[in-house]
């Protein structure tokens, strides 16, 4: 369903993304690995439109999306879980979830949609009146997952959800993921750590300095361990 | 005693339509991270609107109150359309968006004099009526200010807090990034804001010069003491900047009553210094990631 061809991008004339092809198949889960510092960051801010591609083509269901509007992006269905979580810390755990439901076709569902995300993220429920910066880093990171499946959502594209989280509360990020990942839903994440992802993955991409060196289903990847640690360290 | 009453009366009046102007400029920064220079002529075009209307024209008040506050909407949309979209996303947006405003009040200001000269013109009195509490004499068009004005500030807050767009406009001030993946368009809310605090402006405008007088130049003063209240609260924030219009207005009145009219405007200015000495981010300001 989501298409990338030869796509560039980068900031203020330096180059991070160097020709990067990829695809995402309806109900599959994608994981890109890669350290930090080498572009998988900027991968998903270019495909969601917070910065501009500098060439290249991203297609979703065969209607092109490069170059368009953030907002137009999510209209598509296209929805970004951006690194840091980026909250709105003066609103609270309930308007923060609302604001995810803002487009007009979703806001309709809001109260229908937020039983769901109460249902898959209980400590939530119980925070609803609480300021979004009042909460622990867990619990911002379900809030950001949470937001993002107030609307209508046809990719989810997760920016590294481990980051700066203790090792428990990872596992039950990614234990959440692998559910929301089960109801069907087109999952993009990039991620640092090949531990985590395992049970989630159907395939992996190795990016390394802005370029996609490997691909391959999780089971062979993830097996490699040899290829892994020459990657990742 | 009586001293006191009135400093409150006088206190709550003016921090009502304080709470009106700075909530206007509040909104603008947050979303544009603008400081809106020409926040005061759309005061004076809602002010001159409503002269017109009532006092040439002799039409029914309501509806001099609905084309004034429309009539500063629009100026703000003709604004933001004209002046301010050009300018986003290019480089210098601090300064050409500062300069862009200041230039605005200009034509406006210099407008208003061409069309209604430099005499100053006194709103017929709309609301009859007066009653003394022991000594200090209460309008009863100075209340209908002050209703119309907390109404106003209620209804905005029900706004900002409960609509899908209230709640976008909140969003965008807080993290622009995570409002635009929300899908909240940020040009069409850019240009939403513009118009709702212009509108706030032009009411600002006709609630206060019915009780006072217009002239071309009687926009600044209220912009100035709107933009102190805005710093007092934190720039950006929403039920600071309530607050901080009201504990401004109040602290205007007492300057006016225990040391007379000509220390209200240095002892503002001096509170505001005193003010970004100790607490930088304002009244309810809380740090960088609040401010901005």
């Amino acid at each position: 369903m989501l298409q990338v061809s030869d796509l560039q991008a980068g900031y203020g004339g330096s180059q991070v993304l160097h020709s990067i092809s990829l695809h995402v198949q309806t109900g599959e889960a994608v994981v890109i690995l890669g350290p930090n510092g080498h572009g998988k960051t900027t991968l998903l801010r270019a495909i969601s439109g917070l910065i501009q591609p500098t060439g290249g083509h991203i297609e979703l269901d065969g209607r092109a999306i490069t170059r368009l509007e953030p907002e137009a992006i999510v209209a598509a269905g296209v929805v970004h879980i951006p690194q840091g979580d980026l909250l709105f810390p003066e609103m609270t755990v309930l308007e923060n979830l609302l604001m995810g439901a803002y487009r007009s076709d979703a806001w309709g569902a809001r109260n229908k949609k937020l039983e769901q995300v109460f249902d898959l993220f209980p400590p939530l429920a119980g925070r609803k009146r609480q300021l979004a910066r009042s909460l622990s880093g867990g619990e911002r990171r379900m809030l950001a997952l949470g937001r993002g499946l107030m609307g209508k959502a046809r990719i989810f594209m997760i920016d590294e959800p481990s980051l700066g989280l203790a090792p428990l509360v990872i596992e039950q990020v990614y234990e959440t993921i692998r559910e929301i990942r089960r109801t069907g839903l087109s999952i993009l994440l990039v991620e640092e750590n090949a531990n985590h992802i395992a049970g989630l993955a159907d395939r992996v991409y190795l990016l390394e300095a802005g370029t996609l060196v490997r691909e391959g289903t999780a089971d062979e990847l993830l097996q490699d361990e040899a290829l892994l640690a020459a990657y990742l360290g | 005693m009586d001293a006191l009453f009135q400093a409150i009366y006088s206190g709550i009046l003016y921090g009502s339509v304080y709470g009106l102007m700075a909530l206007g400029l509040t909104l603008i920064w947050g979303s544009l991270r603008m400081l809106n220079l020409a926040h005061g002529s759309l005061y004076l075009v809602g002010g001159y609107l409503a002269w017109t209307i009532i006092d040439r024209l002799q039409l029914p008040l309501v509806l001099a109150f609905l084309l004034a506050v429309a009539g500063a909407a629009l100026v703000g949309l003709i604004l933001q359309v004209a002046l301010i979209n050009p300018l986003l996303g290019k480089a210098g947006w601090d300064s050409a968006s500062l300069i862009a405003t200041v230039g605005a009040s200009i034509v406006l200001e210099s407008g208003a004099l061409l069309i209604y000269g430099p005499q100053v013109k006194q709103m017929p009195t709309v609301v009859e009526g007066q009653f003394k509490i022991s000594t200090v004499l209460i309008s009863n068009q100075a209340l209908v200010v002050i209703a119309t004005a907390v109404l106003f500030l209620i209804l905005m807050s029900v706004f900002l807090r409960t609509s899908r767009h209230g709640l976008a406009i909140r969003a965008i001030s807080q993290n622009m990034d995570a409002a635009r993946l929300a899908g909240v368009p940020a040009r069409r809310a850019f240009l939403i804001v513009m118009c709702i605090s212009a509108a706030l402006a032009g009411l600002a405008g006709v609630l206060l010069s019915s009780i006072f007088y217009l002239a071309p130049t009687s926009g600044f003063v209220p912009m100035v003491k709107a933009l102190v209240v805005t710093i007092f609260g934190g720039l950006g924030s929403v039920k600071g900047t309530i607050w901080a219009a009201y504990t401004i207005g109040l602290l205007e009145a007492m300057l006016q009553v225990y040391l007379g009219a000509g220390w209200a405007l240095p002892g503002l200015f001096l509170f505001m210094i005193v003010m970004l000495v100790v607490r930088p981010n304002g009244l309810f300001g809380l740090g960088e990631v609040r401010r901005l």
